[in-house]
């Protein structure tokens, strides 16, 4: 792994004061790279990487994007310092259109906003063929891409994506992976919280298995894929 | 003459139009009924009055143009009392609602508004006492517009600011960057938050814009009317039912809920009896909520 883009350090937290949902969980990522975050129901994958996006207050522990500390910065300003999230639910703005949603992340004046929205649009035909379209009415692969091209506006250093598969044909899941590669190999490192564990680990580069809030294992997607424990995890129905 | 009550509720309808437009975006905004929104009204008219006296006094006597019962000094006063009356409403967000909407406590914030109404509204009783005030002494002669129909020169600029301003805050929300933010809020703030936007900053302008216009509307009340410290409580149902009817969060519904309110009132002042007048706005409230609650222009998100 390159210089790590972003860093969570030992990150405590949850929603109430006391009773931490993530207890002590790390990660590390380079540019480029894909990161798979797995683990059972409950295992805090989804606030963890809430509390890098800001979304939960930390009780302790530190995140690092690049050389700066955002540990104390507030949601809106993390994205200034090349952090993107997407979440898994309500991920665009329904009643705005496609142009409207992606215009949101558009920064400068108003030549490179307008750049920056064709980039996007460009980036993915469908929404280019639906630009005008409100958010609301498109299909849920449509709204994936969506929510992806719009953090794609800022031209993060590493996205954020809460299950971007859940409620998908395997179909769609695997354009929308595709896609997910080739942001990669445009030097954006990703990380990927999924349930959808074969195909998340088919396509990362390492993953990052977490249990009860803590890691629990990680290293390269394969040689997880292969460890014993992710079986014994997900056989017994805790995740699907 | 037989149209003339018509072309009465259009020019009630202004008034509401410019005050529904203020509570459909807070509304929306900040996701409470904000029942002080009357109290803006109010305080946007007194500050007019004192700052336009105050002006009078530094530059002569009061001052009249063309055809109006008002002039330049008072659209002056009216632009600072908007101001104002912002500040007034960010001092209260500050001190009151804020803590209440961190909370999630939307039901206690819409109580809370009835506190700091009725606080207002006490203070602007106890600094001009209750008794009406004017603007100007000015009389004026409507006069006739064809079709039997009359109006005065100040109703005719009071629709006619109306239709600007409506104009003005449909195109900032539809075509500005702040408006797209602001539609942005009002559908998901967490998502806005997410997506960078400075959700406390959009939240800070929609208050300052909603109780600016609120103000306005409290002007052009006491020109056509007169100034008095329950005129805005007494507009609050009003209000709420054409922002209701109009579907919150839409600039365009508001105008057109308050062209409903304002023409049924209207309408039932003179085929019913003005003693009616108060049950108007409820019954259109309650019927909209019944068969429509998104209202006329409201959107399911």
């Amino acid at each position: 792994m390159s210089r790590a883009m972003l860093e969570a350090d030992a990150l405590v937290a949850g929603y109430e004061p006391g009773t931490p949902i993530v207890q002590g969980a790390s990660l590390a990522i380079g540019a480029g790279e894909i990161l798979a975050v797995l683990g059972p129901n409950g295992a805090g994958k989804s606030t963890f990487v809430k509390a890098i996006a800001g979304l939960v207050p930390l009780g302790a522990g530190r995140v690092v994007v690049g050389d700066v500390d955002v540990t104390a910065w507030p949601a809106h300003q993390r994205i200034e310092a090349g952090l993107a999230y997407v979440p898994q639910i309500e991920n665009v703005f329904a009643t705005l259109s496609v142009e409207d949603n992606l215009a949101l992340a558009t920064r400068g004046s108003r030549a490179a906003r307008r750049a920056a929205l064709e980039r996007a649009l460009g980036r993915f035909p469908d929404l280019g063929l639906a630009r005008t379209r409100e958010a609301g009415r498109l299909s849920g692969g449509q709204r994936q891409m969506l929510a992806i091209a719009r953090a794609l506006v800022v031209e993060p250093a590493v996205l954020l994506l809460d299950e971007p598969s859940a409620g998908l044909s395997p179909r769609v899941v695997g354009e929308l992976f595709g896609q997910l590669r080739a942001i990669a190999a445009g030097g954006v490192g990703i990380v990927l919280v999924e349930q959808n564990v074969r195909a998340a680990l088919a396509l990362a580069d390492r993953a990052l298995v977490l249990v009860a809030g803590r890691n629990r294992l990680e290293g390269p997607a394969a040689d997880v894929a292969a460890d014993p424990l992710l079986a014994a995890l997900y056989v017994g129905g805790v995740a699907a | 003459m037989t149209l003339q009550w018509i072309l009465d509720g259009v020019i009630a309808a202004a008034t509401l139009a410019l005050g529904a437009t203020g509570v459909t975006l807070t509304y929306s905004n900040l996701r409470f009924a904000n029942f002080a929104h009357g109290e803006f009204i109010s305080w946007g008219a007194y500050l007019a009055l004192t700052l336009a006296a105050l002006a009078g006094s530094v530059f002569g006597t009061a001052e009249v143009a063309g055809p109006f019962s008002f002039g330049g000094r008072l659209l002056l006063a009216a632009g600072l009392a908007a101001a104002l009356t912002g500040v007034i409403a960010l001092v209260l967000d500050m001190l009151v609602f804020r803590r209440l909407r961190a909370r999630g406590a939307a039901v206690t914030a819409v109580m809370a508004s009835f506190g700091v109404s009725m606080s207002l509204r006490a203070l602007l009783e106890v600094l001009y006492t209750s008794r009406p005030r004017y603007y100007s002494e000015e009389l004026e002669i409507a006069m006739p517009l064809g079709a039997g129909l009359r109006a005065t020169p100040d109703q005719l600029a009071v629709l006619g600011l109306a239709l600007v301003t409506g104009i003005g805050v449909a195109l900032l929300l539809s075509r500005t960057s702040l408006g797209r933010q602001m539609r942005a809020v009002a559908e998901n703030p967490v998502l806005a938050e997410i997506v960078g936007i400075d959700v406390a900053q959009v939240i800070r302008l929609t208050w300052l814009l909603g109780a600016g216009l609120a103000a306005v509307s409290g002007v052009a009340l006491g020109v056509l009317v007169q100034v008095r410290p329950s005129m805005g409580a007494e507009l609050l149902l009003p209000l709420f039912a054409a922002a209701i009817v109009g579907g919150i969060g839409s600039v365009p519904g508001a105008f057109v809920g308050a062209l409903v309110v304002g023409v049924a009132e209207a309408a039932t002042v003179r085929y019913a009896g003005a003693e009616w007048r108060a049950a108007v706005s409820f019954v259109l409230l309650v019927a909209v909520l019944l068969v429509r609650p998104t209202g006329l222009f409201g959107r399911q998100p």
